[in-house]
């Protein structure tokens, strides 16, 4: 872990995910020499000031995303920290056997940075989609798994993991929340408690948390307050809290924007199933989206837009 | 051609019941030509980042692979004994966090070759040198989409230090046939030679040439092999690749490696 006085440092945070990775860079380039940044052909142009910078320290290697993974196993082993930048559904689901056997099985730590999860990519189509990332990481051992919902935790949840001995996978997001944690919150706290209510647990995972507030906040017209617990690492995770306040709501509903098999509901309900009486409700991606369209259109057809998750969960309160 | 070495990669094989010895006894030669005279490593050098690395790709061959680890020194002959066995470290295919000189676990093909490109690079990101970084691949594996990536990859960045050799058993000319494998890695911008991987000979002239001469690009040496070579029934690309012999084919083999000493 980097030391206090660098974390503590006052930071202008970017406005997007993106660029905050390539500044992030940067600033970690500065006091760690091991930082090898390596691209498949993609930020090449926002991370030409850590390339000039650190002459020797970034590679675009090409597009070879597999060998690219595993060419750093071999960086790993020489000491170095190398960071491994492209598209989610290529550095995931098409370098997986690589990720798996290079560095989770040898034990190797690597820093997995990905753009365009689920469908942020929404115009391109459905190769360029990827909802069952985490998922397949998930079962790995010595892997952490992020989700930042905006450019601040990325840069804390970076500096405070990046020379860890394991695996880091961060997913990054291009529609990012605008809810502005406290940073000994994003450190300490994990589930963050946004806000508290009496009659239903709301779990929400990375970006979608905008939509949260949106549907809190309505749902207080029909008097239904809510415990809104907020999730930006999927794995190592405690639930603990959602089991405390699912205990006394009797209700719950889990909100992310990805697959729904081995997400955040299934280790919900891992930790709650014993509670008598139990209703809850899973709002996620369920099948693939083959449509073209803003990122606002597929949200819309996923079922995942701030009025159709209003609408499922009204339905799902009876409340009319 | 060495049957002592043989000799004990068919006794662990047999004591086990796993192992591929068609493809150990291809590379037996090589591995142990690396070993003794292009290595020159012992097993506390392993503890240093800087020193020169050997990877070996086709995982599959373990059993040649642990049999040289022992006559070096990396392992013990007891451990050898335990190839295959419950809670050993030494099985079908190599792990790196168990075995000493082990440096990536391989099996499934197409893994070590990029790990070996990633070593070369990070010497040189060092600004090392004076080390190299060998890597035994097999021609069946060059079937792999990785291979071709990684050679592009190593010859982009100019990875000199950075030496491959192909165990051309012809494995690839029974199931998909590579055809002029040294055309192809020249055209992926590399310094090709051949040598016959079964002659101490063969391989010294080879290693002796690329020592004394300057390459600006990364190295491959095509080494000519026999698939099972050593034991007549063995040889080529029969039902013995991944067979277990019993007492009267175990006895059989080693008979006739002791016809050949």
């Amino acid at each position: 872990m980097i030391k206090n006085s660098f974390i503590h440092k006052k930071q202008n945070f970017e406005t997007g995910l993106r660029k905050q990775f390539a500044s992030t860079m940067i600033e970690v380039g500065k006091i760690d020499k091991r930082l090898i940044v390596i691209v498949a052909d993609i930020s090449h142009g926002i991370l030409q000031p850590f390339n000039k910078m650190f002459p020797g320290r970034y590679y675009n290697i090409g597009i070879c995303e597999p060998s690219i993974v595993n060419m750093c196993a071999g960086l790993s082993k020489m000491g170095f920290i190398p960071v491994v930048h492209t598209i989610t559904p290529f550095l995931i689901e098409r370098s997986l056997e690589q990720i798996k056997l290079d560095f989770s099985y040898q034990k190797l730590p690597l820093n997995l940075i990905s753009v365009g999860g689920t469908y942020d990519y929404s115009k391109l189509g459905c190769s360029h989609h990827s909802y069952s990332d985490l998922a397949s990481l998930k079962h790995f051992e010595n892997i952490n798994l992020f989700v930042p919902g905006s450019s601040k935790e990325l840069h804390y949840q970076f500096i405070n993991n990046y020379n860890r001995s394991q695996i880091n996978y961060f997913r990054l997001t291009e529609f990012p929340h605008n809810y502005n944690f406290q940073y000994t919150k994003l450190i300490k706290e994990q589930p963050i408690q946004v806000e508290k209510g009496k009659n239903l647990t709301i779990c929400v995972l990375g970006n979608k948390l905008q939509n949260c507030l949106e549907l809190t906040s309505k749902l207080k017209k029909y008097k239904v307050t809510s415990d809104l617990f907020y999730i930006n690492k999927l794995k190592p995770i405690n639930l603990k809290k959602i089991k405390d306040s699912v205990n006394n709501t009797k209700k719950l509903i889990v909100i992310e924007e990805i697959s729904p098999y081995g997400g955040l509901y299934e280790d919900c309900l891992k930790i709650i199933h014993s509670i008598n009486n139990l209703d809850t409700l899973h709002i996620s991606v369920n099948t693939f989206i083959r449509d073209y369209g803003s990122y606002n259109d597929l949200t819309e057809i996923s079922g995942l837009s701030s009025k159709k998750i209003l609408k499922k969960v009204l339905k799902f309160l009876n409340v009319n | 051609m060495n049957s002592d070495l043989r000799k004990k990669i068919v006794t662990i094989i047999k004591n086990s019941g796993e192992g591929h010895i068609p493809s150990s006894f291809s590379i037996i030669d090589i591995l142990d030509y690396i070993y003794g005279n292009v290595l020159r490593q012992k097993k506390k050098d392993l503890k240093k980042i800087d020193r020169n690395y050997f990877v070996l790709s086709k995982g599959h061959a373990a059993a040649a692979f642990f049999v040289v680890l022992s006559k070096y020194g990396f392992i013990t002959n007891k451990e050898l004994m335990t190839y295959g066995k419950k809670y050993s470290n030494l099985g079908g295919h190599p792990d790196m966090t168990k075995v000493p000189g082990v440096e990536a676990s391989t099996g499934s093909l197409g893994h070590g070759f990029p790990t070996s490109v990633g070593i070369a690079m990070g010497l040189k990101i060092r600004g090392n040198n004076n080390n190299n970084v060998y890597c035994l691949v097999g021609d069946g594996e060059c079937h792999e989409g990785t291979i071709w990536e990684s050679a592009n990859i190593a010859a982009n960045n100019k990875l000199n230090n950075l030496i491959v050799i192909v165990d051309r058993n012809k494995s690839a000319q029974q199931l998909m046939p590579i055809e002029n494998m040294e055309k192809k890695w020249n055209a992926f911008g590399w310094k090709t030679f051949i040598c016959n991987g079964h002659s101490k000979k063969s391989l010294d002239q080879t290693f002796k040439k690329i020592k004394k001469n300057f390459y600006k690009s990364p190295i491959c040496i095509i080494a000519n092999t026999i698939k099972g070579k050593g034991v007549s029934f063995i040889e080529g690309h029969g039902p013995w690749h991944h067979k277990i012999p019993n007492d009267v084919e175990f006895d059989t083999i080693l008979k006739e490696l002791n016809d050949k000493k």
